[in-house]
């Protein structure tokens, strides 16, 4: 069967820099699919050239049975394909029950000659809106703040309210930029139902994260990248004992000399510290 | 007047306006690197050189070396307060509010200057006797020379600065990354404040060299400023090459535009290329497409 | 409704008493012209409060879609002869094609390119103005310049066009306020604080930003056609980019958007020329300083000091 998310062959160069040769890799509907690898293999990079934020130099992304490579990122939203960021994009002036409710715009309609003349069909899509972000943020235990301002919420609750709206929509898959960093264990665990929640659901789940328990326990694939490479594939097991990628992780950590900045640069641990 | 003599004629004089579109072009650039802020008041520091100059001269007397040093220092003085005056002190950090900032600033300079100096034309006289020169049919004064020489000369400094002492480097790293220049002990502030003194005197420098051809007023920086920010959007906004590409290519264009179609619309042909470029280009003649970073 | 809804209602419908009772209050014709002067730059300031408020994008152009409104339908009526509203419904069609020509290239741009477009394009307006003299009038201006009529009346006097003007600016802060409660109004604010996360939600960034600046230069647009076909005589000094300064300065006193901020500055502003005698001559000064003061401390204008005042949120959220 074809997969959901179909990616081949992404490349992008910051000048020399190459975030992403040539990485390609498939994601399925229902599944979560982690994405891993140290600080600067490239991860936020694929995440922004599938999203439409990028465009890739080379390389095509295949969405839902059709090519999508260097579609806006409003039009993919409109295919069902969202995301969140990994450094936080809440609307911050907006009320936590609006963010939601802008995570509802793929899916609806009314324009601005509506709005204008408030047209009845238009107030009665903003009542559908406002009930179907609310049941959004009771999912996510956000109901009690639904009239805060997004910019007062706790960091933990923000990172709560991105994926309540990037989930408002049902939206086939989603993209996560790492969705538990810097939140601790108890929030990091809550965190880690709502995926497998919206998983059970049917939604197809992308997951860049450096928390390897997280990973290791809810992924159903694991793709891992470094210097913007795909060294490895394969289910929680099979990556863990990958060769290559125990050397990518490790080897960093057994350098004699200079030990503590390769180790900064380079292990899981020190980027969920970077991060938190 | 033949074909050539007259081409050769749009030539000096499009050189001439660029190298001064181009100085107010770096100015933008100066101040757009290290602050991300457009600086509406980059014109007014052209007004106040032209102005300052007047004063010096013909007010009080001096000798031209003497007035031009102290024009640069008060234009750099007056860069320098809008920074630690108006911007260093704004509650919001948005970038529309301190753009506006110096919206505002730019209004209440013009105001300041229409008092001082009042709405009446100034002649500043030249740096050196009129006498006409001559070069391929065309003829010119030596303020041209003046104009392209002390930009050229203003370019070099520039470079130099920027390439070869401490502060310069200084300024640079604060321009590619704040917070990591911050971190390796650069007094981040303090660049900022440099960046605005240079941009004025930059500026004082434009308006010293192109008074005695226009004459200096309160207003003379508004429209020459404009033509510096589309200059710089034309080389690719930010980019110091391009500042220099962009002004001298604007003066150029404007001035083959005025003689050969009509001199009627000359202001409008810097706008209609920017707005141009902004449609087909927005990264400029030589700038880099960067994407916002998310 | 909503609490927001009610509050909305309430203020409108406090300014609509004042509006009718004004006239009553005042004798002297020559401060019903200063009422209705008034009432344009309430149209034009809200309009311009829009893009800023919820685009975050500035416009120093506002002054020229305002003259092109009011020298499209002049010359079209005096002219061509043709029906002054049909002129100003023109005027309309034609400032939002300009709106959209000088918006669709600059606002898919990071960075606040639209600003120097917009008073490049100005400064153009006043260019071709002043040497399309056959059309224009040229630097003396336009004149005979026929007025509007209504239920077969010509609205000529300062009375009738009073009506006809507030009941434009009532309506005008109507539309502003159904376009900030909707779906869409949602999304411009969103695209505001947060555009990349707002165009992976579905928002089509450039798409909102490029209509909400025509709306914005369509506020503009009308006034300027009211004002054309009220004073029956133009020139191109009232358009020009100093214009357009005092234009932003209103918004920015009155407060960035806020729905009331429009009304507020324009309120506050317009009738200080004619307090302040002295004031034509430090005019620039005035502005200048008291944007600068403003924007230095108190970024929200009016506005935001009456929110602050009340200990509530902006007014925009309300
Ligand atoms: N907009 C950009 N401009 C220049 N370089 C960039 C840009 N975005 C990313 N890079 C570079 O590309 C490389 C990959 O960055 P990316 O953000 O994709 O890494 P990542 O895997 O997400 O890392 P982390 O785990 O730290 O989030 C890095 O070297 C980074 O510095
Ligand atoms: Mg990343």
């Amino acid at each position: 069967m074809e997969p959901l998310l179909r990616v081949e062959g992404l490349s992008l160069a910051f000048g020399g820099v190459k975030a992403l040769d040539g990485v390609s890799f498939n994601a399925r509907a229902g599944a979560i699919t982690a994405m891993i690898g140290p600080n600067g293999a490239g991860k936020t990079t694929a995440i922004n050239c599938i999203s439409g934020a990028y465009r890739p130099q080379a390389g095509r992304v295949f969405f839902a049975g059709r090519e999508v490579t260097g579609l806006a990122a409003h039009r993919l939203a409109r295919l069902g394909l969202t995301r969140t960021f990994q450094n936080l994009q809440v609307f911050s002036q907006l009320s936590v029950l609006e963010n939601v409710m802008v995570g509802l715009h793929a899916v609806t309609h009314q324009g601005f000659a509506s709005a204008i003349l408030r047209l009845p069909a238009m107030r009665r899509e903003e009542r559908a809106i406002a009930e179907q972000a609310m049941a959004a943020l009771e999912d996510l235990g956000l109901a009690a703040v639904a009239h805060r301002p997004a910019g007062q919420l706790s960091y933990g609750d923000r990172k709560r309210l991105e994926l309540a709206r990037a989930l408002a929509a049902r939206p086939q898959m989603v993209l996560l930029d790492e969705p538990v960093a810097g939140l601790n264990a108890a929030e990091t665990d809550a965190m880690g139902q709502a995926l497998v929640r919206a998983r059970d659901l049917g939604v197809g789940l992308v997951l860049v994260e450096h928390d390897m328990a997280l990973v290791m326990k809810i992924s159903d694939q694991v793709v891992v990248l470094s210097f913007g490479q795909k060294i490895a594939q394969g289910d929680p097991l099979q990556v863990q004992n990958d060769p290559q990628v125990l050397a990518t992780y490790l080897g960093g950590r057994q350098e004699p000399v200079n030990g503590f900045a390769a180790g900064a640069g380079r292990g899981p641990a020190a980027g969920e510290a970077a991060h938190a | 007047m033949s074909g050539a003599e007259q081409l050769s004629q749009y030539l000096i004089s499009g050189l001439t306006t660029g190298a001064v579109y181009a100085l107010v072009a770096l100015g933008f650039c100066l101040i757009y690197n290290t602050t991300h802020i457009v600086n509406f008041a980059q014109g007014d520091f052209l007004s106040l050189g032209g102005l300052l100059l007047y004063s010096l001269l013909a007010g009080a007397g001096l000798a031209l070396p003497l007035a031009f040093a102290l024009t640069v220092l008060g234009s750099a003085l007056v860069g320098a307060a809008l920074e630690r005056l108006a911007l260093r002190q704004a509650r919001s950090r948005e970038v529309t509010v301190l753009i506006f900032i110096t919206v505002a600033a730019s209004v209440f300079l013009r105001g300041v200057f229409k008092e001082v100096w009042g709405k009446q034309a100034l002649a500043v006289p030249s740096f050196s006797p009129e006498t006409p020169l001559r070069l391929l049919g065309a003829t010119f004064t030596p303020q041209n020379l003046w104009v392209v020489g002390i930009t050229l000369a203003a370019i070099a400094g520039l470079g130099w600065f920027f390439n070869r002492t401490l502060t310069g480097k200084a300024m640079r790293a604060v321009a590619i990354n704040p917070r990591a220049a911050a971190l390796m002990g650069i007094d981040v502030e303090r660049m900022l404040l440099y960046s605005f003194a240079l941009a004025g005197g930059l500026g004082g420098v434009a308006g010293m060299l192109i008074t005695p051809i226009t004459t200096a007023s309160y207003t003379i920086g508004v429209i020459i400023g404009l033509k510096g920010f589309a200059a710089a959007v034309l080389g690719g906004y930010g980019s110091f090459m391009g500042a220099v590409v962009g002004g001298l290519g604007l003066g150029l264009l404007e001035s083959l535009g005025a003689g050969l179609m009509s001199s009627a619309y000359k202001d409008v042909i810097a706008f209609v290329v920017l707005l141009l470029v902004l449609f087909l280009r927005p990264q400029g003649l030589l700038g880099r497409g960067e994407a916002a970073r998310v | 409704m909503t609490r927001g809804g009610r509050i909305f209602a309430l203020q409108l419908a406090a300014l609509a008493l004042g509006v009718l009772v004004m006239p009553l209050l005042v004798g002297n014709p020559y401060y019903l012209n200063v009422l209705n002067v008034m009432a344009l730059m309430v149209i034009v300031v809200t309009g311009l409060n829009l893009l800023i408020g919820f685009a975050g994008h500035i416009s120093l152009g506002h002054a020229a879609f305002f003259g092109l409104g009011a020298y499209i339908s002049a010359v079209l009526s005096a002219t061509y002869g043709l029906d002054p509203w049909l002129a100003m419904l023109a005027a309309a069609l034609a400032v939002a094609g300009i709106a959209l020509v000088i918006g669709l290239p600059t606002l898919r741009l990071a960075g606040n390119y639209l600003v120097m477009a917009t008073l490049g394009a100005n400064l153009i307006f006043t260019t071709v103005l002043l040497q399309l003299d056959q059309v224009t009038g040229g630097p003396s201006g336009f004149s005979g310049i026929p007025p509007l009529s209504l239920f077969g009346q010509a609205v000529v006097d300062d009375q009738s066009f009073y009506w006809l003007v507030w009941a434009a600016a009532l309506l005008g802060l109507v539309v502003a306020r159904n376009l900030a409660q909707s779906r869409v109004g949602r999304g411009l604010r969103a695209l505001k604080d947060a555009p990349a996360a707002a165009a992976a939600l579905g928002v089509d960034v450039a798409r909102y930003k490029t209509s909400i600046f025509i709306i914005s230069a369509l506020y503009a647009g009308v006034a300027g056609s009211l004002y054309a076909h009220y004073f029956g005589i133009i020139a191109p000094k009232s358009f020009d980019i100093f214009v357009s300064v005092e234009l932003v300065t209103m918004c920015l006193v009155g407060g960035m958007g806020s729905l009331w901020g429009g009304f507020l500055g324009a309120a506050f502003l317009t009738p200080l020329p004619q307090v302040l005698h002295v004031f034509d001559e430090y005019k620039d000064i005035f502005y200048g300083g008291v944007l600068l003061v403003l924007l230095i401390y108190q970024p929200q204008g009016l506005a935001g000091l009456w929110a602050r005042l009340r200990a509530r949120r902006p007014l925009e959220t309300a």
